[in-house]
């Protein structure tokens, strides 16, 4: 949960606050360009979510708001009930709450499978031998067992996708954004990865994913179609996320 | 994994860059120790001089060029040995000349035989010279043995040919690689009647050797004291020259060094904006990420070190077989030496890693994640 100025309804006793809201949320660029205008949304604990819509229409721009790798120009992005513009620590923010997993995956090409995946523990309580412990254990969860000393180079688009993934999930974040995951892979490949969502929404985690992809969001519980930087409409997906196993926290 | 190996390897994919900056810290701390031992051998060989005579302090000339080139006269010895609490002071006449290729700055002392017991000379094989000789001569032994003379063969120094009457030792290498001249005679062939270079002092027993060492500065403000190599530089003006020029050079080795490191890390930089904007968006902070950078120099800069202290000693060993140095330069290796190098290595990483660091703990996540 980030540190920062909590929701009155997040009060001792009362309702939890939703996982993320987005109130009145505006982009604007030098140009005069508003990637988000006047976006409001709410995405309660434990939902899967997908953002659709064409290129263009704002849903990465939002999601960035959301990871706190962006500010907005106007309106509030909470994360928990926290304000983000108030969390005075964003890296531990993006360490600890967030799991981020970009489309081009972005792995560190000269380090091992092992060392992408704990690399986002630096900074955290556990140590050499738990780090290590942690990330073999969701290279397994990913299906990655004995991949770990290979480099990024040496593994197909999927799997670096699923080292994504894991790298993600290494903190076990409450909330896992992905930005077009599956964009740049095959049907087979994108199906893995989808089932992976799956499973680590059905471990509890919040996921927000952004595609342009209907049948990937139509995977999700609640499908956020957006254009012109304004939600057009909210309606519920198909999600599956009872029928795979879970992934994520230890 | 520790965030040393994560470093290291980080290091390793980048092997040209890594080298590159690895030998541009080696070449500048190779330049800086190769100045700093060869100027302490310099320094190491010119103040050697003064431990020759077994003496409390050593007075010579204030302010000369050169300390074989401080000049006191009779009447200044005279005065020396009337101060309170002076019980002896030598006047030796000290020259140099180039006997052959191996021995290019040959010491010669000149001395009255009345003194080379009080100067700590003992004769181990054969006699003295004549107190007014002109053609006679003592070797030291290593002197001796280097030049392959004994007792009864010819040496030619000063101008003439000498025989040797006997051979000393002075328990100082310097000493006892040189060779003593009755002092008229060296005097003369320098033209320097009535001159020596410096006076070796001995005090009174139980007297205070500092305080003596003042009042002879007091009394004689024409003439300086010299009780360590450190003080050297009172006499010796070159010392201090060539102190000032090793310190120049040091700090202008920083600097190019610097420039090196920082320009090598800025384009490093620029090639891994989206690796470090990645690190950032997952939660690295600032202070990691310039730890990384930091860190990654430091590791080069102490590889750097080591492998410039390396290079030295292979520049010094050519430099002493050239044969225009060959006799003059001896490398002297200290501990400063080698922290010297150490922090030459460290400040030009440092300084030049400042830049490029700032740099990287201010990139936006998002900005440099989209960079191509």
């Amino acid at each position: 949960m980030p540190s920062g100025s909590a929701d009155a309804a997040a009060g001792p006793g009362g309702p939890r606050p939703p996982a993320v809201e987005l109130r009145d949320v505006v982009k604007a660029y030098d140009q005069g360009f508003r990637a988000l205008d006047g976006v409001d949304l709410r995405i309660e604990r434990g939902e899967f979510v997908a953002i659709n819509g064409p290129s263009g229409c704002g849903k990465s721009t939002m999601l960035h708001l959301v990871a706190a790798l962006d500010t907005p120009t106007a309106g509030a992005v909470l994360v928990d009930g926290s304000d983000l513009r108030t969390v005075a620590d964003l890296s531990a923010y993006r360490r600890n709450h967030v799991g981020l997993v970009f489309q081009l995956h972005n792995l560190l090409a000269h380090q091992p499978v092992l060392a992408n995946v704990e690399l986002v523990m630096f900074g955290t309580p556990r140590n050499a031998h738990e780090r290590r412990e942690r990330a073999l254990d969701l290279l397994g969860q990913v299906d990655l067992a004995g991949r770990e000393h290979r480099l990024p180079g040496q593994l197909s688009g999927g799997e670096r996708q699923r080292v994504a993934i894991a790298r993600a999930l290494a903190n076990d974040p409450e909330l896992l954004l992905a930005d077009e995951p599956t964009g740049s892979l095959d049907s087979v490949s994108a199906g893995h990865v989808l089932e992976l969502f799956q499973a680590v929404h059905a471990g509890g985690v919040t996921v927000l994913l952004v595609t342009h992809d209907h049948g990937i969001a139509a995977a999700a519980d609640r499908i956020i179609e957006m254009r012109d930087g304004r939600i057009v409409d909210g309606a519920p997906g198909g999600g599956a996320a009872d029928a795979v196993p879970a992934v994520g926290p230890a | 994994m520790a965030f040393g190996k994560f470093l290291l390897r980080g290091l390793w994919s980048k092997k040209a860059r890594s080298i590159g900056l690895t030998l541009a810290i080696a070449f500048a701390v190779m330049t800086v120790v190769t100045l700093e031992v060869t100027s302490s051998g310099l320094e190491q060989a010119a103040a050697a001089v003064i431990t020759v005579g077994k003496a409390d302090f050593t007075v010579a000339q204030k302010g000369t060029s050169d300390l074989l080139s401080s000049s006191v006269d009779h009447s200044e010895l005279e005065r020396l040995r009337a101060v309170p609490g002076v019980k002896q002071a030598i006047g030796v006449l000290v020259a140099t000349e180039r006997i052959n290729a191996a021995n290019p700055v040959f010491i010669e002392i000149g001395i009255n035989p009345a003194d080379l017991a009080g100067f700590g000379v003992t004769v181990v094989a054969g006699h003295p010279f004549a107190p007014t000789a002109t053609d006679q001569v003592m070797l030291g032994w290593r002197a001796a043995a280097n030049l392959g003379l004994k007792v009864g063969d010819r040496f030619h120094a000063d101008g003439t040919w000498n025989t040797i009457t006997g051979i000393y030792s002075t328990g100082n290498s310097f000493g006892d690689a040189a060779a003593m001249f009755p002092l008229p005679a060296v005097q003369g062939y320098n033209r320097l009647p009535g001159i020596v270079t410096l006076a070796f002092v001995k005090v009174d027993p139980g007297a205070n050797v500092t305080a003596v060492a003042r009042r002879v500065d007091h009394e004689l403000p024409e003439l300086t004291t010299i009780r360590t190599a450190s003080q050297f530089g009172r006499a010796d003006r070159n010392l201090v020259y060539l102190r000032a020029a090793v310190t120049g050079s040091t700090i202008l080795a920083v600097a190019i060094g610097a420039v090196i490191v920082g320009n090598t890390m800025l384009l490093s930089l620029f090639e891994r904006t989206r690796e470090l904007g990645l690190l950032r968006a997952v939660g690295w902070t600032r202070r990691r990420v310039v730890g990384l950078l930091v860190g990654e120099s430091l590791v080069l800069a102490i590889i750097g070190a080591g492998v410039g202290v390396g290079l030295s000693f292979g520049v010094t060993a050519v430099l002493e077989r050239l044969p225009a140095l060959t006799g003059i330069l001896h490398a002297n290796y200290t501990t400063g030496a080698f922290i010297r190098a150490l922090a030459t290595a460290v400040a030009m990483t440092i300084l030049g890693s400042l830049y490029p660091s700032v740099r990287a703990a201010l990139l936006v996540p998002l900005r440099a994640l989209s960079y191509d």
